[in-house]
């Protein structure tokens, strides 16, 4: 399996990065609701330092994801899509990215509004993004679990799609982010 | 031989009675001290502790202070500081009634931390005040460094005094049941003051 991306198919660290940020965004829905249903204590306290962790690993990681896509060619769409499929398609995608930073960011000045620090993993403390207010907390808030919302209706689009390509167009477009799939070299299968 | 033998004993009894007269005149001599109550709308009494791996800020609000101190006679200086638990402000809500509760600073059994201090040394940086720490019923020994300015503002002496130093909460018992872990809360608390007093008459 190569390190670099072709133009039809992902690399290692691409499809790296990209399941890496799947299973983190899988923990990070499941801390959440864990935390959610939690009164202010130990528990709740360990849970939400989790998320925030894990919150900035996954802004890192999409902070790489992005360097990383710029230094490799990207896979083409299948020549058989139609126009706004190819726009759909961009649109998901940008918006996946869009919502990689807006959701980190998002928690990371509702951690900074609240008054709770974030820390990353106890390793380091990262600076507040905006000042202690009430008000913008709960503004914050809002935001965050609104993008929670938009990230998880974009994400079953963007499922559903591979899995369209899989089984109704048969063409590779979801094997290509897979690792252990033979390339087909971008034809249909 | 019986001159020289009331002459030894003029001697040893003026030299007993003379200790404690020169301790008498040493005190009299030694400067008064100031006595000095708090501007409680410009002094500042914080507190920082980790959670969850970030340092996380608070504050009292209501905190009185008495302070009798010279400079120049800390033998006679005294420091009092009652503080009321319940005045704690992190900025949230639900952590301050969390910190108010009965596991950690239950401030209905002990509304307030008392300081108290009648030992003074001088150090290289300033002053440290050695006394008796009260928090959540538990008393300890305590070394609190600290720097002591005075200023004539128009007539009123102030005294600025401010410092900074660590406790270990559970040391008082502050985290009962699941807050006695330090793994996400830690044991010890910054503490650092800024206090403006004035001095009044006695």
């Amino acid at each position: 399996m190569v390190i670099r991306n072709t133009t039809h198919r992902w690399g290692a660290v691409a499809q790296l990065l990209h399941w890496l940020i799947v299973a983190l965004i899988i923990v990070q829905v499941t801390l959440a609701a864990l935390a959610g249903d939690l009164p202010l204590g130990m528990k709740k306290l360990a849970m939400l330092a989790r998320h925030k962790s894990v919150g900035i690993t996954i802004l890192g990681l999409a902070l790489v994801r992005l360097g990383w896509r710029q230094l490799n060619p990207t896979p083409a769409l299948p020549q058989t899509l139609k126009p706004y499929e190819r726009t759909l398609a961009r649109v998901t995608h940008a918006m996946l990215y869009v919502l990689l930073f807006a959701m980190p960011l998002s928690g990371w000045m509702m951690s900074s509004a609240r008054g709770f620090p974030v820390s990353w993993f106890g390793f380091f403390q990262l600076p507040d993004l905006v000042p202690k207010s009430q008000p913008l907390y709960h503004a914050l808030v809002t935001t965050h679990q609104s993008l929670a919302v938009v990230l998880g209706a974009v994400v079953t689009l963007h499922v559903a799609a591979a899995l369209k390509h899989h089984y109704v167009l048969r063409d590779d477009v979801l094997q290509r982010m897979l690792p252990l799939s033979t390339t087909t070299q971008g034809t249909k299968r | 031989m019986r001159p020289t033998g009331h002459a030894l004993l003029t001697a040893i009894l003026l030299a007993t009675a003379a200790g404690p007269c020169l301790a008498a005149a040493e005190a009299a001599s030694a400067p008064p001290v100031t006595h000095y109550v708090l501007d409680a709308g410009k002094s500042s009494l914080e507190f920082t502790f980790q959670q969850a791996g970030a340092q996380n800020k608070g504050k009292f609000t209501r905190f009185a202070v008495s302070f009798d101190f010279s400079p120049d006679n800390l033998a006679a200086s005294r420091l009092e500081v009652s503080v009321e638990i319940g005045s704690l402000d992190t900025g949230d809500q639900e952590r301050d009634d969390t910190l108010r509760g009965a596991d950690l600073f239950a401030v209905t059994k002990f509304p307030q931390a008392h300081f108290a201090a009648s030992q003074f040394n001088k150090t290289a940086g300033g002053y440290e005040a050695i006394g008796k720490l009260t928090i959540r019923g538990v008393t300890r020994d305590i070394r609190v460094p600290f720097t002591f300015r005075t200023a004539d503002e128009h007539g009123v002496a102030a005294g600025y005094m401010s410092g900074k130093t660590t406790v270990r909460r559970l040391d008082f018992g502050v985290g009962q049941g699941e807050w006695k872990s330090t793994e996400w809360v830690g044991n010890e608390v910054g503490v650092a003051f800024a206090l403006r007093l004035t001095s009044a008459a006695r």
